[in-house]
C-alpha cells in the first residue's frame, strides 16, 4: 500500500463510532476523498485541529483495496484560516462554499483548478469577510467548471441574439430565451446587462474575487438565476444554504 | 450460531446497538453476564430502568436530574448572574469537575452545524432567551466547543445576547496543563500566543 501525500482542504467530517471520523475533502489532484481517521477525537496527537472543515492541510494517507473509504494518516495543518470564524456570516458562506463544492463535484470530478478556486474563495473570506459578490462568483465559476453553466448571452433554445433590456432565464431551458421561445412560461427576469456582467465575470482569472463591486440590480437578477441553475444541477438541497440565506446581511 | 440460544442472542443484539460497541465486544459483555450471580444482572436491569423512569431533563437548565427543577438551579449558593452555557450535559459535568465554575448553568443540546443542516430552532435557545430577559442575568460564558459548530453557536448566541446588554464572555483558549510545547498543535499555540496575559 502506497502512502499519498497531498495539499487538501477539508470539506465535512462525521463522527463514527465512540472516537473515530469520517473527513471529507478536496485534492488538487485525486478529486474528493473521503478518508477514515482512526481515534481521532480521542487522541488529539495524531491529527489535532487538522481535520477541522475549511481547514487547508498536507494530508498523508493509503488507499484502502476495498470500499471508498482511504486510510488517513496524518495531516499536518497548514492554514486553519481563523478569519472565517470572525462572524456567522462569513463562517456559514465558507461552510456554503465547501458543502457547494462536495456536491457539484462527485469523487473523481473536482480537478486542480477546482481546488483552486475554493482555496482562493476561503482565502478571500478569511481576510476579507462575508460578501455578495464573494458567493456569486463562487457559484458561477463553480457552475462553469462542473460543467452545467447555462447559456447567458443567446437564447438557449433557437441561438438567436438576446436583445436589450429584460429577458428571461430558465435552468431547465439550459439559459437565457428569446421572447418567442419563452412564450411566457419563465417566471425569472435577467437585465441584458446583469448577463453581460456575468459573461465578463467568467473570462477574470479563477482565483480573483478582489475588486468586485456589482449593483444591486445584478447582485439580486444574479442570485435568481444562479439559484435557479443550482436547483436543476444539484442532487440534493445544500443544508448549509437555508442557514446562508438566514445568516446573510439584508440588501 | 447464536441462532439456538434466543435470549442470548438477543441480549447481544441489545448490547451491540451501545456507542463504540460491536458484536464481538456484545458478545464478551453476555458471556461475563451469562458468569456474573442473578442479583448482579438484577441490579443492572433495575439500574436501567431507573435511569429511564426516575431522570429527566430539567425544565430551567435542561441538565438531566431526578428532581425538578434540578439541585444546580436550586443551590441558593450558586451566582444567579453568571450562566454558562454549553453544549451536552457532559460538558457541564466536565466544568462542575473542575469546581472553577459558582454560577448557573444552561444545556442547549446540540450546536449549530451549517454543514449538516442544524439550525437554532432543533437547539435550547428559546428557553435560553426567556432565562436572560427575566433579567437576573449579568454575564453569560459560552462554554460550546472549540470547533467549527461550537464556534458558530458562539458567535450565534452572542448575536443574540449581546443587544440585551448582558456581557458575553467565551472560554479562553490555550495549553493544556502538563502538556510541552513541541507536542502542541500549530492552531491552540497561535490562539495562546494571542490570549496571552502578563504575569
Amino acid at each position: 500500500m502506497k502512502l499519498e501525500v497531498s495539499s487538501a482542504i477539508i470539506l465535512h467530517h462525521t463522527d463514527y463510532g465512540e472516537a473515530d471520523r469520517i473527513v471529507t475533502f478536496l485534492t488538487p489532484d485525486h478529486g474528493r476523498l473521503k478518508g477514515f481517521a482512526r481515534a481521532a477525537r480521542k487522541s488529539r496527537k495524531r491529527f489535532g485541529a487538522a481535520l477541522e472543515p475549511l481547514a487547508e492541510v498536507q494530508m498523508h494517507w493509503v488507499s484502502r483495496s476495498s470500499g471508498d473509504l482511504v486510510s488517513l494518516r496524518d495531516a499536518d495543518l497548514v492554514k486553519l484560516r481563523a478569519g472565517l470564524r470572525r462572524d456567522l456570516e462569513t463562517l456559514t458562506l465558507a461552510g456554503y462554499g465547501c458543502e457547494l463544492t462536495e456536491v457539484l463535484f462527485d469523487d473523481s470530478g473536482a480537478g486542480v483548478e477546482v481546488f483552486q478556486l475554493l482555496q482562493a474563495f476561503l482565502d478571500h473570506l478569511d481576510s476579507e469577510g462575508f460578501s455578495v459578490e464573494a458567493r456569486l462568483l463562487l457559484e458561477i465559476r463553480m457552475l462553469s467548471l462542473s460543467g452545467y453553466m447555462p447559456h447567458l448571452q443567446h437564447c438557449a433554445d433557437c441561438s438567436s441574439p438576446l436583445p436589450a433590456g429584460q429577458v428571461s432565464f430558465s435552468a431547465f431551458h439550459n439559459g437565457s430565451l428569446c421572447a418567442e421561445c419563452d412564450a411566457g412560461r419563465v417566471a425569472i427576469k435577467v437585465d441584458r446587462m446583469t448577463l453581460g456582467t456575468f459573461g465578463r465575470i467568467l473570462e477574470t482569472p479563477l482565483t480573483r474575487f478582489s475588486g468586485f463591486k456589482l449593483s444591486p440590480q445584478s447582485r439580486q437578477e444574479g442570485q435568481a438565476l444562479l439559484n435557479d441553475a443550482l436547483r436543476c444541477h444539484l442532487h440534493r438541497p445544500l443544508k448549509s444554504l437555508e442557514m446562508l440565506d438566514r445568516f446573510s446581511p439584508e440588501e | 450460531m447464536l441462532d439456538s440460544i434466543p435470549s442470548f442472542a438477543r441480549l447481544v443484539a441489545e448490547l451491540a446497538k451501545f456507542p463504540g460497541i460491536g458484536n464481538k465486544t456484545a458478545t464478551r459483555l453476555a458471556f461475563f453476564l451469562l458468569r456474573q450471580p442473578k442479583a448482579q444482572a438484577e441490579a443492572l436491569a433495575t439500574a436501567i430502568l431507573d435511569l429511564q423512569n426516575n431522570t429527566r431533563f430539567c425544565s430551567v437548565c435542561f441538565h438531566i436530574t431526578e428532581q425538578n427543577p434540578c439541585p444546580l438551579c436550586c443551590d441558593p449558593g450558586r451566582d444567579e448572574a453568571l450562566l454558562c452555557v454549553v453544549e451536552e450535559p457532559q460538558a457541564l459535568l466536565a466544568i462542575e469537575r473542575s469546581r472553577s465554575f459558582k454560577g448557573r448553568y444552561h444545556v442547549l443540546h446540540g450546536a449549530l452545524s451549517p454543514l449538516d443542516g442544524i439550525g437554532p430552532e432543533e437547539l435550547k435557545i428559546d428557553p435560553l432567551i426567556d432565562r436572560l430577559d427575566k433579567g437576573s442575568v449579568q454575564e453569560v460564558l459560552i462554554a460550546t466547543n472549540f470547533t467549527v459548530e461550537g464556534g458558530a453557536t458562539a458567535l450565534y448566541l452572542a448575536k443574540l445576547i449581546q443587544p440585551r446588554g448582558i456581557r458575553v464572555t467565551r472560554l479562553a483558549y490555550g495549553i493544556p496543563m502538563g502538556s510541552e510545547l513541541e507536542y502542541v498543535d500549530e492552531a491552540t499555540v497561535n490562539r495562546a500566543v494571542e490570549g496571552r496575559r502578563d504575569i
